[in-house]
């Protein structure tokens, strides 16, 4: 169960923004660059504290140990070792979530599948093209089978035929339970999600189911409320 | 922390260039200021007078240096100026006067020890008066300057090293996200601490060795506590090297940190006599790592000392790593509060 509420008043990067998701959906956090999906992010992962507000996860204030394990972090920049094999990224990740050493093996044979790197495994990541130092990264995320994942534009630079594989395995993740909140600035991805909410300008401007907001707009094209607000923002 | 120490050091072997500099890199420097400074085949030329007994003069010869007799030194300064002669002796009432150019380099030195061992069995209690054309008396640090260096030189590169590859982690983001996991903060900085201390350890070995067996430096005391020395120096290194890093955005801006951190350690080496520094400077020595470092370094290898002697060089490299260790914990709650 995971359940964020927060407001606080970084005037710059965000305002005000108060948003829970909940077990089992994908929510999804909409807006341009510079909209501050990636500092809401980093405050969820603990990584920066807020000014105001506060988060839960699973009823904990965070940062908070135990909590932790169960989060999958992948962050917009790569953050891979390039100068490990792409193996010896995931064994050292899955090292420092203490993971037994049978089960760290199995495991990494299994997620290497997944993100379909087990041929390239014994390479070096800076030897990866940008789509497969990807696909490491999200690995990385998932590894440790968290409940929860915290993923910032996981599909930036992937090309199309990736970019729906990847979201074809965050489905099947939905479905086993897992609470997933992707950022991302490209809008049909929204269209798999459950929830989207839509940033702009470090203000939460919608936060609704998928059915409410298409419903919303005249041709269901979330677009249109991005250029709602700005003409708002225009107004005043 | 063992994952840690198991990254860096696949991280160390899959980065053959960074590993051959650090390993090789002191070596070959050490090897190239030996070569400069240490026993040349340039044989000083000595211009003594007539004046002299032809007994000194003969024992003179016997010793590395090419001797020339002339009517009288009274041209001694032109000689020298000229690079004609390296050092004029002449005799008279009141005794022997050696007359240099300059003092303070290997040229004067070894023509002081000739003169002294030519001189030292016909005039054992014969006073010589050694006068320069340019500054003073120069009684250098010299001799020491080896073994400073030994220190010196692995603290620098170990600095670099690791000053740059914990920035990398910073800049690249994992370090944040290695912050994500349940890895403790002293953990991170312990598996850093001890992950490079592997290889500023062995480089440690690795030169101290080599100055001892192919430079064949000589080493008055005990060899295993010179490594020790150097392999608590090399942790002192590590350490700075991650602290520095928390105030550099880039690689580049960690270079911009060597003339801050660096430089002014090698002041304090031992390089310059620290007694002698005004305004009560010497009296900094006592914040540098360095100091430690290369004193007890210069005591057990020039003086012999032992591990009594030197136990409080030993208990302030400690304390530093300690300090050090604990500011970089604290500083990484930066990434995260617990």
């Amino acid at each position: 169960m995971i359940n964020i509420s927060k407001s606080f008043g970084n005037k710059s990067v965000l305002k005000n923004v108060s948003l829970t998701a909940q077990a089992g959906e994908i929510l999804c956090l909409l807006g341009p660059s510079g909209s501050g999906k990636t500092t809401l992010i980093r405050l969820i992962t603990g990584a920066i504290k807020p000014d105001e507000g506060e988060i839960m996860i699973k009823s904990k204030r965070i940062p908070d140990m135990s909590v932790i394990k169960s989060i999958g972090f992948m962050p917009q920049s790569d953050a891979i070792y390039t100068d490990l094999t792409g193996k010896d990224n995931l064994l050292f990740f899955g090292r420092l979530f203490k993971l037994p050493k049978d089960k760290l093996r199995q495991r990494v044979k299994e997620i290497l599948e997944l993100v379909d790197l087990q041929n390239d495994q014994n390479l070096l990541a800076a030897n990866y093209s940008g789509g497969m130092r990807k696909r490491l990264s999200l690995a990385i995320a998932l590894l440790h089978d968290p409940d929860i994942l915290l993923l910032d534009e996981p599909t930036v630079g992937i090309d199309p035929v990736l970019r729906k594989v990847i979201w074809d395995q965050f489905e099947a993740l939905r479905l086993a339970g897992k609470t997933i909140v992707v950022s991302t600035h490209v809008m049909d991805e929204a269209a798999r999600c459950q929830r989207a909410a839509l940033i702009y300008n470090g203000s939460l401007i919608e936060n609704d189911s998928l059915e409410n907001l298409t419903a919303k707009t005249k041709n269901g094209c979330l677009e249109e409320l991005f250029f709602k607000a700005q003409e708002a923002g225009e107004a005043i | 922390m063992k994952g840690l120490i198991a990254r860096i050091y696949k991280q160390m072997i899959n980065d053959k260039r960074t590993l051959v500099l650090m390993l090789a890199a002191p070596l070959l420097i050490l090897s190239l200021l030996y070569l400069l400074l240490g026993e040349s085949s340039y044989m000083p030329k000595i211009t003594i007078e007539k004046s002299f007994p032809a007994s000194v003069v003969a024992e003179l010869k016997k010793q590395n240096v090419r001797v020339t007799v002339v009517e009288s030194g009274e041209n001694a300064d032109t000689l020298l100026k000229n690079s004609k002669a390296d050092a004029v002796a002449t005799m008279d009432m009141s005794g022997i006067h050696i007359k240099m150019l300059d003092s303070g380099n290997s040229k004067a030195l070894k023509i002081t020890e000739a003169f002294k061992a030519a001189l030292a069995d016909i005039y054992p209690m014969g006073s010589m008066n050694i006068t320069y054309l340019y500054g003073g008396n120069g009684d250098t640090s010299f001799n020491s300057l080896g073994y400073v260096l030994l220190g010196v030189l692995s603290f620098f590169f170990v600095f670099i090293i690791s000053g740059i590859s914990f920035v990398r982690e910073r800049e690249n983001g994992t370090l944040e996200r290695l912050m994500t996991t349940p890895v403790r903060r002293w953990e991170v900085i312990a598996g850093y601490t001890l992950g490079f201390g592997i290889f500023a350890a062995a480089q440690s070995v690795l030169v101290t060795l080599y100055t001892k067996y192919v430079l064949g430096m000589d080493f008055a005391g005990s060899l295993l506590l010179a490594v020790l020395l150097m392999v608590l120096l090399a942790f002192t290194a590590v350490s700075l090297g991650a602290f520095v890093s928390i105030f550099a955005n880039n690689e580049f801006q960690v270079m911009q940190f060597i003339p801050v951190v660096v430089i002014p350690q090698i002041f304090f080496s031992g390089l310059i006599p620290i007694d002698t520094f005004p305004y009560g400077l010497g009296k900094l020595a006592y914040i540098m790592p360095v100091y430690y470092g290369c004193t007890g370094l210069e005591n057990v290898m020039v003086r012999g000392y032992g591990i009594g002697e030197i136990q409080q060089y030993i208990y302030a490299l400690l304390a530093v790593i300690l300090f050090l260790f604990l500011l970089n914990v604290t500083a990484l709650k930066k990434y995260r509060k617990l």
